[in-house]
């Protein structure tokens, strides 16, 4: 079995985002694997060890990746490539899902596992259109994924009534959601280790493709404006007699909320 | 006597000796290096004071009868070699006296006499080891058969040199000394019995013999003296009481300064450690020879357990199990270990000309796994690096570096540690502190405050190291705060790194990572030498310890004071003036990392006495002997599935006090205690307080 995941680089959203002018300010930010994608890699890795499948970590973005890259190595991922295109800057979700398409049709893999969603834009679409373009099954939001025989698997997704278990069949796109795995920190060795793994870095060219063939000249979506969060404001802490307190805050929850 | 036995009974006992000794001294060979020989009047103090003066078994109040036992029994051996040494010497010379300590001078006589005595002595120990072995049966002894064989040769040792002796008297005072048997006779001093009443006490036993019983008494003591010496001797090194020879060379070899060996820099970038997992200890050649040493040495005494927070609580870690097994599997592979040894010297660091030898080396190997194998996974992560069991050492073994040695190979090499550490790792690699709350909301505690930024004030007089606690965590936020307030309060001129701080690496280290924690260190080294950085107030311990002991090998010298020694001082200089107005019962818990580690045992009483209307009152646990609360060592941030909790044991202690005020020194151990205190029902009624938290509300 080979199978192919996807990282994406995102911002640390542990970190305060300030914006200015409506672009998010660059000072102080800092990047990191998005967490969704670790539990993808940890998936593929986790059926490398049960099934011997043959794992390729893809990235996609502008600028350097090592950092990450070498981190899914040292999970266990054999082999990376890094599509690095100043261009995808302002790439939206299909365009995305397009380049991922080049890289599917350049392997011949049986099974593409994703993050859910990517965290600092929260889309969830690049997996679901990259099935859609390859015209393959697709199952969102897995917590399981359990091999039937060479070309089927049995996926559990999350479903809005409960967990739905699916037959599904290769090949596939299933997008993962963080119950499915505790992404393991990969042991000091294997991080040291992986500084000798090479990096198969490549530009859109190299991909065989360009910028506007995976439709990024004609976006679907554009970001306007950042605006930021607005602070949450402290609670308030009721002391005293149950019943006493009960009805104050019921009246408060009438009269100045206007809740109920 | 007979020459020709005697010569026999030396050349077979002794060569056996000899012999068995040539090998564990090989093995100790085999062990990685490390440098024991400098200083060498500090060592030979530490032996004069710990292991001649017998400083932990007499120093310890709690078991003072049984180390003063103890402490006679080894006095005794030492006093009676001198004997032994004659003894042998009357096996070839008839009357041999040694040079010095014969009957023309009073040194002699002065020294019959204290053999004399030396032995009633040991004697009456023996029979009283005896006696607390099978009647009092304290839970700390390991009641072996071993123990009993050499309480019984030493009785043996101690009651034939008496009837020997006695009989001797006997000849030669009741029956006309028929084979010219030699005594002390010095006109100034007078006869060796005037000297020497517990052997006349002796002889007084065995008066009812004939001549000839008494000559035949007289030889078969002799004989059996000198057999149960020599095989006594032999029987050392076998066992446990290889202490009686090696105590003398582990406390001379100990390592001196810190409490005990510094972890080691790890060199990361070489390459090859990773490929031959010579990182940390991952098999039994990585311990070094002192390690090894220290295993020989130990006594089994249990002391170490005793004191233990994780046996207290039913872990599974074990100390002197965990040094028997070690020792056990050093001794089944001692072979093996020589000889791969012999194979590593001819390596010359040539990766092409050396596979050829590695591979030959890796025959060698153990077939258990050192960790996982010999050592259980759960052993080696219980340990909260207290050090309360190396304080108590007899003989000083150190137990954390190597703990820490194993959990590095653990950790760089196997991956294999407790899985709940991820995430404090992560927030390490992400955001500088183990909860992995963003870096730049470092700071946000000191909104308000108007508290300096290094960056702003770069020529502060003091640092104020707030660690990560301090800057993130709710509860110990407000001990930054009221530390701010007292430094405010004495116009004390400082700063703070803000965003720049990093965690200073101490659980990372502590569990093994030495990545991680040189990566905080190099990053945290940058910014304090960047700001030229002289001296340090530190609210946490941990820090502290970082910052003073760890640093310097990675090229940080700072000044380092931790903040209740600084209060101290303020209060001494008349800086900030205090009210003596804290009511009710006080006590205060020592943290280990602030007192072990770094002897701050006065200071935070000093300022607790000042503030305490009433005084300060002990725990049964306190000062050196302090009980640990659970978190050090990065248990912080593992799971305690196991046994019972050490911070509920620990608070248990407090509550029994009547306590109504806990004192600490440490963010750790305030977590700790006051997580303690809810699960026991008692945190309305017993407030755990920082230091600086009790000072600041009792400010003048
Ligand atoms: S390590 Fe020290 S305290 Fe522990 S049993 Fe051995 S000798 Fe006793
Ligand atoms: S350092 Fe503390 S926890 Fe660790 S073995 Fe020693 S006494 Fe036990």
């Amino acid at each position: 079995m080979k199978i192919l995941t996807t990282v994406k680089k995102v911002v640390d959203v542990e970190l305060n985002i300030h914006v200015e002018n409506g672009a998010i300010l660059d000072k102080g930010l800092q990047y990191v694997i998005n967490a969704w994608d670790e539990n993808a890699v940890e998936a593929a890795v986790q059926l490398k060890e049960s099934h011997k499948a043959d794992t390729t970590l893809v990235s996609l973005g502008s600028g350097d990746n090592t950092d990450i890259i070498r981190k899914c190595y040292a999970m266990g991922i054999d082999n990376a490539i890094h599509i690095d295109d100043p261009a995808l800057a302002k790439a939206d979700s299909p365009t995305f899902a397009r380049v991922l398409q080049k890289v599917y049709e350049a392997g011949d893999y049986d099974l593409v596992i994703t993050g859910k969603q990517a965290q600092d834009t929260d889309a969830g679409q690049a997996g679901i259109m990259l099935a859609q373009f390859l015209n393959i099954p697709c199952v969102s939001n897995v917590i399981k994924i359990e091999v039937t025989d060479d070309s089927h698997i049995q996926v559990s997704r999350l479903g809005d009534a409960g967990t739905e278990i699916l037959d599904v069949t290769l090949p596939a796109v299933i997008t993962v959601s963080d119950g499915i795995n505790e992404p393991r920190l990969p042991a000091m060795r294997g991080i040291m280790m992986a500084k000798k793994k090479k990096i198969n870095v490549m530009d859109l060219a190299g991909l065989g493709t360009s910028f506007e063939d995976v439709g990024g000249t004609a976006p679907t979506s554009e970001i306007v404006e950042f605006m930021p969060t607005e602070k949450r404001k402290g609670g308030q802490k009721f002391e005293g007699e149950p019943a006493e307190v009960t009805a104050k805050v019921v009246d408060l929850l009438v009269n100045e909320a206007k809740v109920l | 006597m007979s020459p020709l036995f005697m010569t026999l009974l030396l050349v077979v006992g002794l060569g056996i000796f000899a012999r068995t000794m040539y090998q564990r001294i090989l093995l100790l060979m085999a062990l990685e290096p490390t440098d024991r020989f400098n200083r060498i009047k500090d060592r030979l103090k530490n032996m004069v004071i710990i292991a001649l003066g017998q400083k932990r078994l007499v120093g310890r109040k709690k078991e003072r009868a049984s180390g003063i036992m103890h402490a006679l029994i080894f006095w005794g051996f030492c006093v009676l070699i001198i004997r032994s040494i004659t003894l042998y010497g009357e096996g070839y010379v008839h009357g041999f006296q040694l040079p010095l300590l014969g009957e023309s001078s009073v040194l002699g006589y002065l020294y019959i006499a204290l053999k004399d005595i030396m032995e009633g002595v040991v004697l009456i120990m023996v029979i009283w080891a005896f006696y607390r072995r099978l009647v009092v049966k304290p839970p700390r002894l390991h009641n072996t058969w071993e123990a009993y064989l050499v309480l019984g040769m030493i009785g043996v040792l101690m009651i034939s040199d008496l009837l020997y002796d006695g009989a001797r008297f006997n000849l030669i005072a009741s029956y006309g000394n028929p084979g010219d048997l030699h005594y002390f006779n010095n006109p100034t001093f007078g006869q060796e019995f005037l000297w020497t009443p517990v052997t006349v006490l002796a002889g007084n036993v065995i008066s009812g013999f004939s001549a000839t019983g008494m000559e035949r008494v007289m030889g078969l003591m002799f004989w059996i003296h000198i057999i149960t010496q020599l095989a006594f001797l032999n029987f050392l090194p076998l066992g446990k009481h290889f202490h009686v020879i090696t105590s003398l060379p582990n406390v001379f070899l100990k390592s001196l300064d810190y409490p005990h060996d510094k972890i080691k820099l790890l060199d990361l970038e070489d390459e090859s450690v990773w490929e031959d997992e010579t990182l940390g200890v991952n098999h039994l050649h990585q311990l070094n020879w002192k390690q090894g040493l220290d295993l020989y040495t130990c006594t089994e005494c249990g002391r170490c357990k005793e004191v233990c927070p994780t046996y207290v609580t039913d872990k599974p870690l074990n100390l002197h199990d965990f040094n028997d097994t070690l020792k056990a599997e050093l001794y089944a592979n001692a072979d093996n270990l020589i000889l791969r040894a012999k194979l590593a010297k001819i390596l010359t660091g040539d990766a092409e000309k050396d596979a050829k030898t590695k591979e030959k080396m890796a025959v060698f190997k153990p077939e258990k796994a050192l960790v996982g194998e010999v050592i259980a996974l759960d052993t080696l992560w219980a340990c909260t690096t207290c050090r309360a069991c190396e304080q108590v050492c007899p003989v000083t073994i150190e137990h954390v570096p190597r703990i820490i040695a194993m959990r590095q190979g653990q950790t760089l090499m196997q991956g294999e540690y407790p899985q709940e550490l991820n995430t404090a790792f992560k927030g390490l690699e992400r955001n500088g502190n183990p909860w992995g709350i963003g870096y730049d909301k470092r700071a946000d505690w000191a909104e308000g405050l108007d508290v300096k930024l290094m960056a702003d004030h770069p020529d502060a007089e003091y640092l104020l190291w707030v660690g990560c606690a301090g800057s993130f965590d709710d509860r110990t936020q407000k001990v930054t705060k009221a530390l701010v307030k007292i430094l405010k309060a004495a116009k004390v001129d400082f700063a703070i790194l803000g965003t720049e701080e990093k965690c200073t690496g101490d659980f990372a280290r502590r569990t093994g990572n030495e990545m991680m924690y040189q990566m905080m260190a190099t990053e945290n080294i940058e910014v304090l030498n960047g700001y030229n950085v002289k001296k340090i107030i530190a609210a946490c311990p941990h820090c502290l310890n970082t910052l003073k002991h760890d640093y310097p090998q990675m090229g940080g010298h700072y000044e380092v004071v931790h903040h209740s020694a600084f209060i101290n001082q303020l209060i001494a200089d008349g800086k900030i003036r205090v009210k003596k107005s804290l009511a009710g019962m006080l006590t205060y818990h020592d943290p280990c990392y602030l007192g072990r580690y770094n002897e701050i045992y006065d200071a935070p009483r000093n300022v607790l006495n000042t503030l305490s209307s009433q005084g300060l009152n002990e725990l049964p646990r306190h000062g050196t002997e302090s009980f640990c609360c659970g978190a050090g060592g990065g248990r912080m941030w593992m799971e305690e599935t196991i046994g019972s909790r050490i911070n509920v044991e620990r608070s248990k202690e407090i509550v029994a006090e009547n306590a109504e005020t806990v004192a600490v020194g440490c963010p750790f151990c305030l977590t700790m205690i006051e997580d303690g205190m809810k699960e026991l029902n008692k945190d309305e009624d017993i407030k755990t307080r920082d230091i600086a938290e009790l000072v600041a509300e009792h400010l003048a």
